[in-house]
């Protein structure tokens, strides 16, 4: 998913633009609202043929958009492709007789309309006025330096949790390791995809268990956590402490040259969501010291941190998504919040199996709009 | 429990016994034949009419039914799932993926938008059909006033022992389709769709329907072995629909709430057969206690299956048909004239793990105008008396209002929301 060391690219060449007003939902044809195009409205009609604007010109500045699918059975969606490939507006799931609006800030320059799976599924739409000369866009290049610089913060903290914990096993001071164990997790698992990304290093941290081929050559934090939270001692963990603080240091050194692209973010803040609803939700992921929830927070966290650094780029293309998500994060972090007990969370075991069933609920709720965000943020071009 | 359930095998008459029956409130003892050389099935059911589809429409051999739960409190995300389904119901419904042709491809970063486990299957006969549940009316989406006084929660009923995970729902969607891949698909990218605004409160896998909604049907056989559904509403029955199927119909109830005109109830229950004690019962045990023959479907009064229920005639100075009998205690003859369609089908959920016993029998469906006049006096009569409920126990239920259908262009709630 991340590659070490890979430059970002430019995916757009003309610069991402400031959303005027939001995204329409849809609306059925016979709608009063649903009417014909207001003044200064582009008017972008789906058939099975293709999907045409009227007019096919306007000059730079605000400009709104209203797709309307007039009977085509094929064709549900129109896109604003910007001469870099770029989707820039789009409405989607428009059924024969639907219609829907987008508006958005215009610059000058040659773009496409794109309506997937007609006969013809390009035509051609231009903005006139004065040319910009961007070549790079910057907002994703804030949303991949920031995401960048926010790896970095965590790996270094994880650095010093992980020192303090290791030092604490060392000493063979069973208590203060178990103190120390949380906050070394909580780091690690707001980057984990990143981690997962440097071959078997995530393995020798992270691994459980039931993830080992050998139980003999299990290493990482679970096997600690193993030793003290079920056997309530720190007897043979010492060299496992050694490899972790050797391991963590080592995936330190790696993130300082990682660079990332916007589809990396939207992949990584899935890929959280997924860990947590396919471990920590479960209980699985922290089987001694039931610590899951911990872990579940720090994971949405580090989803939470890649997403908002992508919204002022998707707020141009989907203000909707983007409300749609926004939202969703804070029904997740509402239903987080009640177990929440100082630095850290209520137990695993504390809860019922509807408390865990609200909780997973959540997520996927959250889970399902995040995973359209990655082909958001990706050219059209690729398609 | 009913206290006063007739013993097993308390009853068995040594008189010839002829019969068939079928599990579950009575319908309309229409004695009318199948249509010979019924006409070349079209695979597709439309989705959009005066009516929801998948009530009249010829029963298909599987479903899907799922009840759910509204999980947000913000009233247009429920409006805008509403509307959102009806687009891919009728989509899926032509046998199209959501999204269109091109709805199981698309970008390779985006995940697409259909989960493609029916693509390039036929439509099936894709029915679905969607009800509001009691719950939906409360104080969340200040629909309250909204609520019909015919959709009320159901009482309490002897004979049911209900699994508090199987009972409810603020919605409910039934799809049935002739593969149960497909109406599977349609339920899964349907919670899809909803994911965030509804959640699944328990769903119910059904094959094998055990009624027969057409005269052009044959009528099939519930797990107990025997014909159900021979005297059932048909969609051929247009007077007893208007009368007791549909809301605002030709001599129903008078219609309180205008956005159900058109529409109708949906009552669900999961009703347990005790399979391995009716296993064991005897035959003519089992033939008394449904009232019909087993091979031929006859009522016990009757020679073949159509002939209509005599529950007078006496054979040796006993009733032909037995005072306990399913048949005789569901007949419409025996309930004030109350008929109801009902739209069954039978279900496995592999094994009781207390007992080791098979969880298996009837996921009955029944439609009608004004269930707690209709389905409720019934199954309060067959759950105390009826010498089947011995073998039955009642472990799932819901009730819900099936709105009127969708109009081309228009979409499930827009009447509820108006």
């Amino acid at each position: 998913m991340i590659r070490t060391s890979r430059p970002l690219l430019a995916l757009a060449t003309a610069p991402l633009l400031l959303l005027v007003a939001c995204s329409g939902g849809s609306t059925a044809a016979d709608d009063p609202s649903g009417g014909g195009a207001a003044d200064g409205t582009v008017k972008v009609t789906l058939t099975d043929d293709g999907c045409t604007a009227e007019p096919n010109s306007v000059p730079a500045g605000p400009a709104s958009f209203e797709v309307v699918n007039s009977g085509a059975g094929a064709v549900t969606e129109a896109e604003l492709v910007n001469s870099g490939g770029r989707i820039i507006g789009e409405r989607e799931n428009l059924t024969p007789g639907l219609t829907g609006t987008f508006s958005l800030q215009l610059e000058a320059g040659e773009y496409t309309i794109q309506c997937p799976n007609a006969a013809t599924e390009t035509s051609t739409f231009t903005v006139t006025g004065s040319a910009p000369s961007s070549t790079e866009d910057p907002l994703f290049a804030a949303a991949t330096s920031g995401y960048q610089d926010y790896v970095k913060e965590q790996v270094a903290d994880l650095v010093a949790a992980t020192d303090a914990f290791a030092a604490a096993v060392e000493a063979g001071d069973v208590a203060r390791a178990k103190e120390l164990y949380g906050p070394a997790r909580a780091p690690y698992e707001r980057i984990e995809p990143v981690a997962e990304s440097f071959g078997d290093l995530d393995p020798r941290i992270d691994a459980r268990i039931a993830d080992v081929a050998d139980p003999a050559t299990w290493t990482g934090f679970h096997r600690i956590e193993q030793a003290l939270f079920e056997e309530g001692t720190t007897e043979g963990t010492a060299p496992v402490a050694r490899q972790l603080v050797a391991d963590v240091a080592q995936l330190n050194t790696l993130v300082q040259t990682t660079t990332y692209q916007p589809a990396d973010l939207a992949n990584g803040a899935s890929g959280l969501l997924d860990e947590v609803a396919n471990s920590k939700v479960t209980g699985e992921e922290e089987a001694y010291s039931h610590l899951d929830l911990l872990d579940f927070a720090a994971n949405v966290e580090g989803s939470r941190k890649a997403f908002d650094l992508l919204t002022p780029a998707l707020q141009v293309t989907d203000a909707d998504l983007v409300a749609t998500i926004q939202a969703r994060f804070e029904d997740v972090e509402d239903a987080l919040a009640p177990y929440r007990r100082g630095s850290g969370y209520a137990l695993y075991t504390e809860l019922t199996p509807e408390q865990v069933r609200d909780l997973a609920t959540a997520v996927d709720a959250l889970a399902e709009p995040l995973s359209q965000v990655s082909g958001k943020v990706v050219g059209a071009a690729d398609r | 429990m009913s206290s006063t359930r007739p013993s097993r095998r308390g009853v068995l008459t040594g008189a010839a016994v002829l019969g068939a029956g079928g599990i579950g409130a009575g319908a309309g003892a229409l004695a009318s034949r199948p249509a010979a050389g019924s006409p070349a099935p079209a695979r597709t059911v439309a989705f959009h009419g005066d009516r929801q589809a998948g009530i009249t429409t010829p029963a298909q051999d599987s479903l899907v039914f799922a009840a759910l739960d509204v999980t947000t409190r913000r009233v247009g995300d429920l409006a805008d799932v509403l509307q959102r389904w009806s687009a891919a119901a009728a989509t899926m419904t032509t046998g199209v993926p959501v999204g269109g042709p091109g709805g199981v491809g698309g970008a390779a970063e985006e995940p697409p938008q259909d989960t493609g486990e029916a693509h390039e299957l036929p439509a099936a006969n894709l029915t679905v059909t969607l009800g509001y549940g009691p719950s939906l009316f409360d104080e969340r989406f200040g629909l309250a006033d909204r609520r019909p006084a015919a959709l009320e929660e159901l009482p309490a009923l002897p004979g049911e022992q209900l699994d508090p995970t199987k009972v409810g729902g603020d919605l409910c969607l039934q799809a049935c389709a002739d593969d149960p891949q497909v109406a599977f698909h349609a339920v899964r990218n349907l919670v899809r769709i909803g994911r965030g605004t509804v959640r699944v409160r328990w769903m119910q896998l059904g094959f094998g329907r055990t009624s027969t909604t057409s005269t052009a049907q044959s009528t099939p056989r519930n797990l107990m072995g025997f014909k159900d559904g021979t005297a059932n509403v048909r969609a051929e029955d247009t007077a007893d629909l208007e009368e007791f199927v549909w809301v605002g119909g030709r001599g129903a109830p008078a219609v309180d709430q205008e956005w159900m005109r058109g529409g109708t109830y949906l009552v669900a229950r999961r009703i347990r057969m005790l399979v391995e004690s009716w296993d064991r019962a005897p035959l003519g045990e089992q033939e008394r206690v449904i009232g019909r023959a087993k091979e031929s479907g006859a009522p016990l009064s009757g020679t073949g299956e159509f002939d209509a229920l005599d529950l007078d005639r006496t054979v040796g100075g006993k009733p032909a048909i037995d005072v306990a009998a399913h048949v005789r205690l569901a007949a419409p003859e025996t309930n004030g004239g109350v008929k109801m369609l009902r739209r069954g089908y039978s279900y496995t959920d592999g094994l009781d793990l207390a007992t080791g016993q098979l969880d298996a029998g009837l996921f009955f469906i029944v439609f009608g105008n004004d269930p707690h006049q209709q389905f409720v006096p019934v199954q309060r009569k067959l759950g105390s008396q009826d010498a089947l409920t011995e073998y039955l126990k009642h472990t799932g239920s819901g009730i819900f209002a099936c709105p009127p259908g969708v109009r081309p262009g228009g979409a499930w709630g827009a009447g509820l929301f108006s």
